[in-house]
């Protein structure tokens, strides 16, 4: 092999003296790995005899087929924002003062319908591009929960409410641009992982489509394990945490908000079917169901581990558990006002 | 992690995708409608990797341009921890290589239970059709006997088609519905009542016909409604398994 098949930890800018290595490389394990699951199938195959591993395994399979798409879709666009789209007319387009491209950002959110797994690779590149972070996020957060596939599903699953969707909308937006002012305010730069804010080099002289291909190959290949984590850990969630949970919520507003707030953040569950579920815990008021609809799409462990393989974990860290309070109360205020009350 | 290993992974998961999508085990895990959406991201990720590749043998074939290729991808490769995450693509892989069944008597049972949302004030349920027999969907059965205040249920013989359950001593046929794919699912069941139910194997899944015991759907019960069985079969799983 020529230098082409370098590993890319070794590929370095400027010539470094090489590392002396084991002629074992990642293809050669791949292929001693894929060899052991031929060998082992039966081994592999009888543990889901098991009935818990057997579910969690269904869940697990079910997660990556409904995500793995949106995620395609998601690296698509960003990929050609990044060949396409030069920053100059991003620059252009939105607001030049941050506090207003903040909530322009996120009412532009609509255009993108898809969960959240679309939107990390996204706006990811819009930083990429020179869009401020506090942008980005206002964008990350609003798109997998304003857009009208996801509105039209909420609507169709509370035919009796329809103030359901008004309010969701107002909580998400709401979460959406409070998160990206209190970043413009307060967020910091070096919390976000180097690589998340390099800029892309002029193109010199590649071909449109193929900064196209490469941008959405690498943004694929590095979120798509993170999605698996993700996916791995509401499949575990889901079997493990016992549903008995919810059993004696029926009367405690503010027990039942917190309840279906944490449980919006383990089940992970995508923002177009996560109406459905909260329709079908009708033994709780709306209020907790609204805060379940607004916390889901703005943070569950799928996206938290989607955002820290994409910005870094300083970030994520930061910015998941100050995004759960702030949705939650956003969720709150929104149901308070929309429905006038608790109900 | 090299290049050629993780387009490999690609193809690996974009065949995968694919794989099920088309031979239909994706109805396991999703709802019809993600078919073409697998069939498209299945076919994009073999088509990036194999842009990849071909784009990497031809760079190679050129000295003159190898420094070239490299820089390409040398801009934006990963450091450590970011580019081993993407091992991880082999476990979806390696799941649908195992192709677990679709969700059934154990999902149900860990599952709470869940009131059918109550329809608007106004609505009410359309007569069902005529007929000695009639078919519904455990979900519609389910929701009628709880909301219905018309009793269109009552003295009817329904044919309903789902797996069997058991629960303690109790035996029921259950369906499992999902909103978006089977990691939400929530389970339907009613509650059957005759001869030799405990007999029955859990998960074989059956048609059968049932009589609604009227006033058993309540809070109590949560809603899952008691019926007399009055007639039973066998039938193979449907490839359609989940209501929605």
């Amino acid at each position: 092999m020529t230098t082409v098949a370098a590993d890319q930890e070794d590929t370095h800018h400027h010539p470094a003296p090489r590392k002396r290595r084991l002629p074992i490389g990642s293809l050669e394990i791949l292929c001693v790995l894929l060899v052991a699951a031929v060998v082992f199938q039966d081994q592999l195959a009888s543990l889901l005899s098991s009935e818990q591993i057997r579910t969690g395994a269904t869940k697990f399979v079910a997660v990556c087929a409904q995500a793995i798409p949106f995620l395609v879709l998601g690296v698509l666009i960003s990929g050609a924002i990044a060949a396409f789209v030069p920053p100059s007319v991003l620059r252009k387009v939105l607001p030049r003062r941050q506090a207003l491209a903040v909530p322009v950002a996120g009412v532009a959110g609509v255009a993108l319908p898809g969960c959240e797994c679309a939107s990390v690779p996204v706006s990811r590149r819009l930083i990429q591009q020179g869009v401020a972070p506090s942008v980005a996020l206002a964008f990350l957060l609003a798109a997998p929960a304003v857009n009208p596939i996801v509105l039209v599903s909420t609507a169709v699953a509370f035919p009796g409410n329809p103030e359901m969707v008004l309010a969701r909308f107002v909580g998400s937006l709401a979460t959406a641009i409070v998160m990206g002012w209190l970043w413009a305010r307060f967020g910091k730069l070096e919390w976000m992982a180097e690589r998340a804010l390099r800029r892309l080099p002029d193109r010199d002289g590649r071909s449109r489509w193929v900064t196209f291909v490469e941008t959405a190959r690498h943004d694929l290949v590095d979120s798509g394990g993170f999605l698996v984590i993700g996916g791995l850990t509401a499949a575990v969630l889901s079997v493990v945490v016992p549903a008995s949970w919810l059993e004696s919520l029926s009367g405690q507003i503010i027990l039942g908000v917190i309840v279906m707030a944490l449980l919006a953040v383990i089940l992970a569950i995508c923002s177009e079917a996560d109406a459905f579920v909260a329709a079908s815990l009708s033994m709780l008021p709306l209020l907790p169901r609204l805060v379940f609809l607004v916390v889901g799409p703005a943070v569950d462990v799928k996206l938290v581990a989607l955002q820290a393989g994409t910005f870094g974990k300083k970030f994520a860290f930061r910015f998941a558990p100050m995004t759960f309070a702030v949705a939650i109360v956003c969720g709150v205020v929104a149901g308070l006002v929309v429905f006038g009350g608790v109900r | 992690m090299k290049r050629e290993t993780q387009n490999i992974l690609l193809v690996l998961l974009g065949g995968a995708l694919l794989k099920i999508a088309l031979n239909g085990t994706y109805l396991r895990y999703v709802k019809p409608g993600q078919q073409a959406w697998l069939i498209a991201a299945g076919a994009v990720m073999v088509v990036i990797a194999f842009v990849s590749i071909t784009r990497d043998v031809l760079a190679a074939r050129k000295p003159e341009q190898v420094t070239a290729a490299v820089d390409d991808h040398g801009h934006d490769h990963g450091h450590g921890i970011q580019s081993h995450s993407t091992w991880l693509l082999i476990l979806p892989v390696l799941a649908v290589f195992l192709a677990p069944p679709a969700l059934g008597e154990d999902a149900v049972n860990r599952a709470a239970g869940r009131t059918p949302p109550p329809p608007a004030a106004e609505y009410s349920f359309p007569a069902l059709p005529a007929g000695d027999v009639v078919d519904q969907r455990v979900m519609d059965f389910v929701d009628r006997a709880a909301w219905d205040k018309a009793g269109t249920l009552n003295d009817r013989n329904i044919r309903l088609t789902g797996f069997i359950a058991h629960n303690g001593d109790s035996t029921y046929l259950a369906r499992l519905a999902i909103g978006c794919c089977a990691a939400d699912a929530y389970p339907v069941k009613v509650k059957l009542e005759g001869q030799g139910l405990n007999t029955l194997v859990s998960d074989t899944w059956v048609k059968a016909v049932v009589r609604y015991q009227p006033g058993t759907s309540t809070k109590e019960s949560r809603h899952v409604p008691t019926v007399t069985v009055t007639d039973f079969q066998s039938v193979p799983e449907p490839p359609d398994p989940y209501e929605y």
